[in-house]
């Protein structure tokens, strides 16, 4: 018998499922792309379950004739391209002809359709790949899907599904991506009979944007619009200095389609890098418009990742466009832009332990002595736990000395207002100010939080805080635990909530910000269900990050006392963020670089 | 120019317009004063723009004319001149010679044509007020201001002529106080202004130079006009306070201040703080609250920090209600009781998630929102 076999196209067409649906929100996404590329100008999406148990697509979109249906089940039948050399011209989103009869082989899926001018419409039932039945059907023209029992014939997918909570968040993501890409058609998002959003035609983006995100963030968006021979960028920005924790707001097409391009975002990034402090990220709704012979949308089954032809031309014309309309917004923006964020000292400086000091000099450029020898090893990376990493227990020399030492240690001074020298014993320890006061106060919530003692100052006037629906969501599985560590967040009506009390070391008006950015790590997963411990690891680490003010003339005794509370702490080496809070510069090194 | 002037006004003057310069000037010419003279008086203005005072003091004027000198450096030579005679000598290359005794300066000075002139009034709004009321009135409220830079609506003091009165509102979002008076308001000049912190301090610094004082307003700008008949240290005619105002609009206040009261008890304002003084010595900056516990005629302040201790105080007063429990940050208390100058306030109080408020027999009303452990 030989070995070698043909596979049957039922099996054929589950291992091109294993490919394009790897998740419910991917068999949403490929469902809604033909409805948008029939023309649909309503489109209504409805799952059960997180999309385990049903996917219904409805659209009023061209339809299909009967034949046509039957054809679209077979693998590599499209109506959106003919030869191979339609790809150099793709103007819809689909063109591989895998979708249906992928879906199809691995779910109970239900066709009905009714072309424009039929007498009847058709419906297909096809139960795991074979066909259960053919027959007409009374409906309005356009095309509705049923998806149910997804995954039944193929367990092992099934088993890797996430919770329905998760699948859910990707499926609406997903949904909204398509909405925002076409502001002109009508959207509508169900989920177990509940309407997650409805958005009626709307005249433009911005409005979209408004429905879908909420109208404060749009509210803060400028437009953008520039155009080039080949390449045109339009959509919306956020304004300088109003950044986000995550890249969940910056959103990127390319000719309409919702891509993931790294040379987007890092276009978006880079623009921003005088706007935005490091490590925040601007809110961007971008459509950029090329001829589709410039980019290859087919490098991934489910077209999430697109190339161009030519990076460096797209990369720069991103960046040169941002920048121009933040350069004109600069003087209008007011007091988020009056100080603007000193440029921070490039990364290949840092990598030299005992220079990360480096001197600035009036233009804001490193000086920084050429003699110096190689870095004796790469920038540890950043460790996110509280243990030190071993370079900074390398630095860390004197600490083993015992902590009774450090009332012997000579206060030298203060340098550029953010370090404290000390001379110690055995040579010199500089003191990052704001990497020290993060690890007091990150030990000292955390002891509150574990004694449960949190005092919560309510606020005179609420701060209502407008939610997109994933972060709504997200938000009210967390308000019990945010309620029991000093807030005071209360529900208030769809999509919103007033925060009526505030942690007592936190300003009232840092209360928004924080719920964001709080919002934005739970997003990322950082805030894990169930584990308290972590929960209030991470809630501690946010909140140090915002508590901390520098007060500007620190004397002596101030400084001093930074430094006892610093060594009372558990781990006084590094900042709950994994920085290292000193560096210590022994005599003996202090000899070797005036080479004595 | 020229003129001949005693050293002590001329030092005074200096003082009165000397903090509106910021340390880090971003264009030179705001670091310096201009100085005019004419007839019997020389006048100095500085301004950052924001904020510009201008005074005027007595002087013997033989030459008019004008110039801009850093008036930091100034005042400290003028203050630390040998003879109480000054004589100021201008050239028109803006150079100065100021010669006391035997000490002789040469300074450089910039043309007053570059100082940026203070902004014209025309239509405004305007009141007469007390000094020593507004002095008052200012400090029972001043301290509630935001100092928080990301909310500016709330860096400043809100003055509201309305209704018959003029109301004094400043808060951080955590407190409020509310200070008013009786004041005839024409329905055409009512109106309200936010007058930034910077502004508050330095007419609270002015006001007691005088009887009267007026208030000018619109949109954008106030100005203030203070008369100087009471001081004996050279100024003459009135000093005049040019600011901008905070541009916004100030939360409704008035939703935040209870309607109804609850438990109210009277108390003896100096022993009052005291207590509260005295237990929040315990406070740190990890449990900066003190509680406060009502029960028939006794209150019992208590305050403790888990790594140093706890304080306990009690005071006899008079009480009927149900017995009942808040914690306060310990300075919104104490700053009202600070401000004051009456011997007895009131204390409102319903339970521990509901707002304190302090109460005079004046229009005055000090919201203060509690503190939970939760």
């Amino acid at each position: 018998m030989a070995k070698v076999r043909i596979l049957p196209d039922r099996v054929a067409n589950q291992i091109a499922a294993g490919e394009v649906i790897e998740r419910p929100a991917a068999v949403v996404k490929e469902l809604v792309e033909n409805a948008v590329d029939a023309g649909a100008t309503r489109i209504e999406v409805e799952f059960r379950h997180g999309g385990r148990s049903l996917i219904r697509v409805e659209d009023n979109g061209g339809g299909m004739s009967r034949d046509d249906a039957m054809l679209a089940l077979e693998r590599h039948a499209t109506s959106k391209i003919i030869e191979a050399d339609d790809l150099n011209r793709l103007t819809s989103f689909g063109f591989r002809g895998e979708a249906l009869p992928s879906i199809a082989s691995i779910s109970r899926f239900t066709l009905q359709t009714r072309e424009t001018g039929a007498e009847a419409g058709t419906e297909i039932v096809v139960n795991g790949g074979r066909l259960v039945h053919v027959h007409e059907c009374g409906r309005p023209v356009g095309t509705r899907i049923e998806v149910a029992q997804l995954f039944n014939s193929v367990p092992a997918r099934r088993k890797f599904l996430k919770t329905d909570p998760t699948e859910a968040a990707h499926i609406v993501s997903g949904v909204r991506l398509y909405a925002l890409a076409f502001p002109r058609v009508a959207f509508t998002l169900i989920e177990d009979g509940r309407i997650i959003f409805r958005s009626p035609e709307c005249p433009g983006l911005v409005d979209r944007v408004g429905e879908i995100f909420g109208r404060q963030l749009a509210e803060g968006l400028v437009s953008l619009e520039a155009e080039e021979p080949g390449l045109r960028l339009r959509g919306f920005i956020g304004r300088p200095g109003a950044g986000r924790a995550t890249r969940h707001e910056m959103i990127t097409f390319v000719n309409q389609r919702p891509v993931d391009s790294r040379t987007l975002n890092y276009a978006l990034i880079e623009s921003y890098h005088e706007s935005l402090p490091k490590g925040r990220y601007p809110a961007a709704f971008v459509f950029l418009d090329l001829d589709p012979a410039a980019v290859d949308v087919n490098v991934h089954p489910a077209k999430r990742e697109v190339r161009f032809r030519s990076e460096p031309a797209v990369r720069s014309f991103v960046i040169r466009a941002v920048l121009q309309r933040l350069r004109e917004l600069a003087p209008a923006a007011g007091p988020a832009t009056a100080a603007p964020v000193a440029p921070l000292p490039a990364e290949p400086v840092l990598s030299v332990p005992w220079a990360s000091a480096p001197a600035l000099s009036q233009g804001g450029a490193i000086v920084r002595p050429v003699f110096l020898p190689p870095p004796p090893a790469p920038r540890p990376a950043v460790v996110a736990s509280s243990a030190p990493s071993p370079a900074v227990a390398r630095a860390s020399v004197p600490t083993e000395t015992g902590r009774d030492s450090i009332a012997a240690w000579r206060y030298v001074g203060r340098v550029h207002g953010v370090y404290v020298l000390f001379e110690t014993p055995a040579g010199l320890v500089v003191i990052d100010r704001r990497a020290a006061h993060e690890r007091v106060w990150f030990e000292r919530l955390q002891a509150e939080f574990a004694a449960g003692s949190v005092a919560s100052q309510r606020l005179l006037l609420p701060v209502p805080v407008e939610l997109d629906p994933v972060a709504t969501a997200l938000l009210l599985d967390r308000l019990e635990f945010l309620n029991a560590h000093g807030f005071e967040i209360s529900e208030f009506g769809r999509n919103f909530f007033r925060i009526e009390a505030v942690p007592a070391w936190m300003e009232p008006a840092g209360a928004e910000p924080f719920l964001r950015d709080l919002l934005g790590a739970v997003r990322e997963g950082r805030f894990p269900d169930g584990a308290i411990g972590l929960a209030r690891e991470e809630l501690a680490r946010l909140a140090v990050a915002k508590a901390i003010r520098l007060p500007e003339a620190a004397g002596e005794a101030e400084l001093r006392a930074l430094l006892s509370q610093l060594f009372a702490c558990r781990s006084p080496l590094s900042s709950p963020s994994g920085r290292p809070t000193q560096i210590e510069l022994s005599v003996g090194e202090l000899a070797r670089r005036f080479q004595k | 120019m020229k003129f001949k002037i005693n050293r002590d006004h001329f030092t005074n003057g200096l003082a009165q317009v000397l903090n509106v310069v910021g340390s880090k000037a971003t264009m030179p010419i705001l670091s310096n004063v201009l100085i005019e003279a004419e007839k019997d008086h020389i006048t100095l203005t500085t301004t950052n723009l924001d904020l510009g005072i201008r005074c005027k003091i007595k002087a013997e004027v033989k030459e008019g004319g004008a110039v801009t000198l850093p008036v930091k450096r100034l005042a400290t030579i003028v203050r630390e001149l040998p003879n109480v005679d000054v004589t100021f000598d201008a050239s028109p290359n803006h150079q100065v010679k100021l010669a006391s005794g035997g000490s002789n300066f040469r300074i450089m000075g910039i043309g007053k044509e570059e100082f940026p002139p203070l902004p014209e009034f025309g239509d405004e709004k305007s009141f007469t007020l007390e000094q020593a009321e507004l002095t008052a009135m200012l400090k029972s409220v001043a301290y509630a201001q935001s100092t928080d830079e990301t909310r500016y609506i709330l860096n400043g003091v809100y003055f509201n002529f309305r209704d018959g009165k003029l109301s004094l509102v400043a808060t951080d979002g955590r407190r409020l106080a509310l200070v008013s008076k009786e004041l005839e308001v024409p329905a055409t000049s009512a109106g309200a202004i936010i007058l930034p912190a910077k502004t508050v301090n330095e007419l609270a610094r002015m006001l007691d130079k005088g009887e009267k004082l007026k208030i000018s307003f619109n949109d954008r700008r106030a100005a203030f006009q203070i008369n100087t008949d009471k001081d004996a240290s050279g100024l003459t005619d009135s000093i005049y306070l040019y600011s901008k105002v905070v541009e916004g609009n100030y939360p409704n206040y008035q939703q935040v201040i209870p309607k109804e009261t609850h438990q109210r008890i009277k108390l003896e304002r100096e022993l009052f703080l005291q207590c509260i003084h005295r237990a929040a010595l315990v406070c740190s900056e990890k449990s900066n609250s003190v509680k406060l516990k009502l029960t028939s005629n006794l209150l019992e302040i208590t305050a403790q920090s888990p790594d140093f201790g706890e304080a306990h105080e009690s005071m006899a007063i008079g009480y009927s209600g149900p017995d009942l429990q808040v914690a306060f940050n310990p300075s919104f208390m104490m700053d009202p009781l600070k401000a004051l100058n009456k011997d007895e306030v009131f204390f409102e109080l319903k339970d521990e998630v509901s707002p304190g408020v302090f109460k005079t027999l004046d229009s005055f009303i000090c919201v203060i929102m509690p503190v939970r452990l939760s």
